[in-house]
């Protein structure tokens, strides 16, 4: 394993901060390559913990001459964000994952990614382990945007439940993952958990998928066991529970839980008078994917998605 | 007075409500010629937009008899975020001018992103009072994408503001307000001027003289056209943009808006522990400083001013 800095930014009064990478294999190697990037986030404790448990998986697994592939993993990209509870770039506010492929020449952050990116650049696989941008948590998923250099058939080889595949927004053409594809890196995020936190569930499920995927893509000489068979979803076409009243949401579910049409999902309670304001319901048979995760919920606010086998599977997946 | 009226009402968790409210004020007896909604406070550090808001209300609850159109004010679109001091929508620390056009099937910014849409569709003209930020103290300028020069060029000269500058488009911008409100066909202008979490009084009148210019000559108004200045045009020269080379505290040692020439010193970047001086920052064209760092704490990178020029 070689610990390296990738970028080090001198700060007016803090210590440096450094963006370390972990490289694993040998870098002569004619192997597959992938580059794994954690928390770009400073909540995205979630996405570190997994990143850093790869990590020390990967210690040991090249300690016993098992690594045929080149890995570089990345557990924290915004470490000045972490180490004092914020979520973007601490000084300016901006998000680093929306200043791709970055400009050398511009601001801090621009500057930051565009020397990230530069390491990055090459590798035949990316992996960029992401968190909600909303109060939600959810079943990990892959997203995967229609770039129109995307690779559908290698994220399947995490075996994970569900691939949302759909066409990118105008804001996430400054993301990493849709600048990997087009310097032609087959680049895939993998959405989980809730922000703040780590559940453990989910990050051993997402653990597990990628040394699935480390397998399968001839990088790890080890065998797995299959995956689940991967649904592609539209996400547009997921059932919405929204909350038609504010207060403290009570949730009776888990994400994962398969519900009938009729089920109680739980209810809203008024946060002065405990008042029960709002029982919700389910209109529909499917798969809760993901759940409001906090306390207190505004109005209109999306408490649940539902995966529905007949609605949110119709997706066309020819270009 | 004109009407007060919410237009987009959400209801917070705990025995309060989201609100966006505004003031109409409409013609007295003839039906309304055209709609103009003056906005302000999408960022909620962003406070210039609000002294506008009432410096406007205030010349229009003086000349009723002079409104001829539908005149909508929304001093306070983040209201949570400018009673909060916090640029982005607060609890999901979202900059809400990404978000738009918006969704009501999406989270909380991308609802009131939808809101605002729907609150302002049907305008004829949109003016967006933005103030740069915290960190950097701008003269009242338009900024303005490429695809849209043709249009909105000749309705910015009209804002007695001091330069408009053309941009080439970026995507990432397709997610503002201005893009989504031009998009349904509503003149949409974005003003930058000031700085963040202050009031530059100067520059409020000096915009409510550009609104009501802008208002005489569409008709919304019923009054002489005000003799307004001509903003530089960014065709004729190029924008230097002058960035930190190293991390430290910035110290300027011109003003604001001056006239500069090249290899004149803008500032210095200097060690507060060990008392050097780090880096001094040199202009690197000759014009007009019209963008200056309010915020003293730099990184490498951080924009330290932009310089307007006669293109090398």
């Amino acid at each position: 394993m070689k610990r390296f800095d990738i970028v080090t930014l001198e700060s007016p009064n803090r210590a440096p901060l450094r963006i370390e990478g972990f490289l694993f294999g040998d870098e002569t190697t004619t192997g597959p390559s992938v580059a794994i990037v954690g928390a770009m986030s400073g909540d995205h404790i979630n996405q570190l913990y997994v990143a850093s448990g790869l990590v020390e998986y990967l210690r040991t697994k090249e300690e016993e001459g098992l690594i045929i592939g080149k890995i570089l993993v990345i557990p924290a990209i915004n470490a000045y964000a972490l180490n004092m509870g914020e979520k973007n770039w601490p000084l300016d506010k901006t998000d680093l994952n929306m200043m791709f492929p970055g400009y050398a020449q511009g601001e801090t952050t621009q500057r930051i990614a565009s020397r990230l990116f530069e390491e990055l650049k090459g590798y035949d696989y990316g992996i960029i382990l992401e968190g909600r941008r909303d109060q939600s948590m959810c079943l990990p998923y892959v997203k995967l945007m229609q770039s129109g250099y995307e690779d559908l058939e290698c994220t399947k080889d995490l075996g994970l439940g569900f691939i949302h595949y759909r066409p990118h927004d105008p804001i996430e053409t400054a993301m990493l993952q849709y600048n990997w594809q087009l310097w032609e890196t087959k680049a895939f995020s993998i959405v989980f958990g809730k922000n703040g936190a780590i559940d453990q569930g989910t990050s051993n499920e997402v653990h597990t998928a990628i040394i699935r995927f480390l397998s399968k893509r001839k990088m790890l000489d080890i065998p797995v066991f299959e995956g689940r068979k991967s649904n592609l979803v539209d996400p547009n076409r997921i059932t919405l529970v929204k909350a038609s009243r504010a207060g403290i949401l009570i949730s009776k579910v888990q994400c994962g839980t398969h519900i009938q049409k009729g089920k109680v999902l739980g209810k809203i309670i008024d946060a002065l008078s405990g008042e029960r304001l709002e029982k919700l319901i389910s209109p529909c048979e499917g798969i809760v994917t993901c759940q409001y995760a906090h306390p207190l919920i505004f109005q209109n606010s999306i408490v649940f998605r539902i995966a529905s086998v007949d609605l949110c599977c119709q997706i066309d997946t020819e270009k | 007075m004109g009407m007060i009226e919410e237009v987009l009402t959400i209801e917070l968790p705990v025995g309060e409500s989201f609100r966006i409210q505004r003031c109409r004020y409409t013609p007295i007896k003839e039906k309304p010629t055209k709609r103009i909604s003056v906005v302000s406070g999408i960022h909620g550090d962003e406070l210039e937009g609000q002294y506008v808001c009432f410096l406007l209300g205030q010349w229009l609850r003086e000349h009723r008899e002079a409104i001829k159109g539908t005149i909508d004010i929304y001093p306070a679109i983040n209201s949570l975020g400018i009673d909060s001091i916090t640029r982005s929508v607060p609890f999901y620390n979202v900059d809400l001018n990404r978000t738009f056009p918006g969704s009501k099937n999406d989270f909380l910014p991308a609802q009131i992103a939808d809101g605002v849409v729907n609150a302002m569709q049907g305008s004829d003209f949109a003016i967006d009072i933005h103030s740069s930020n915290i960190f950097l103290r701008e003269i009242p300028q338009v900024r303005i994408a490429k695809s849209q020069e043709d249009v909105l060029v000749p309705l910015a000269n009209l804002l007695n503001i001091d330069f408009v500058w053309v941009h080439d488009a970026v995507t990432v911008l397709e997610s503002t307000f201005a893009h989504a409100m031009n998009t349904i066909g509503t003149k949409t202008l974005v003003v930058e001027m000031g700085v963040g979490m202050r009031l530059g009084m100067a520059y409020g009148h000096q915009l409510l003289d550009g609104l009501l210019n802008l208002m005489a000559h569409e008709g919304i108004l019923d009054i002489e056209p005000l003799k307004v200045r001509f903003p530089i045009q960014s065709h004729v020269g190029e924008v230097a943009y002058l960035n930190a080379a190293c991390p430290g505290l910035f110290v300027p040692v011109i003003e604001h808006c001056q006239v500069i020439e090249k290899g004149s010193v803008v500032g210095h970047i200097v060690s507060a522990l060990s008392g050097e001086v780090l880096d001094e920052v040199i202009a690197p064209i000759a014009g007009i400083l019209f963008t200056i760092r309010a915020y003293p704490i730099v990184y490498e990178g951080s924009l330290l001013g932009r310089i307007f020029g006669e293109k090398q």
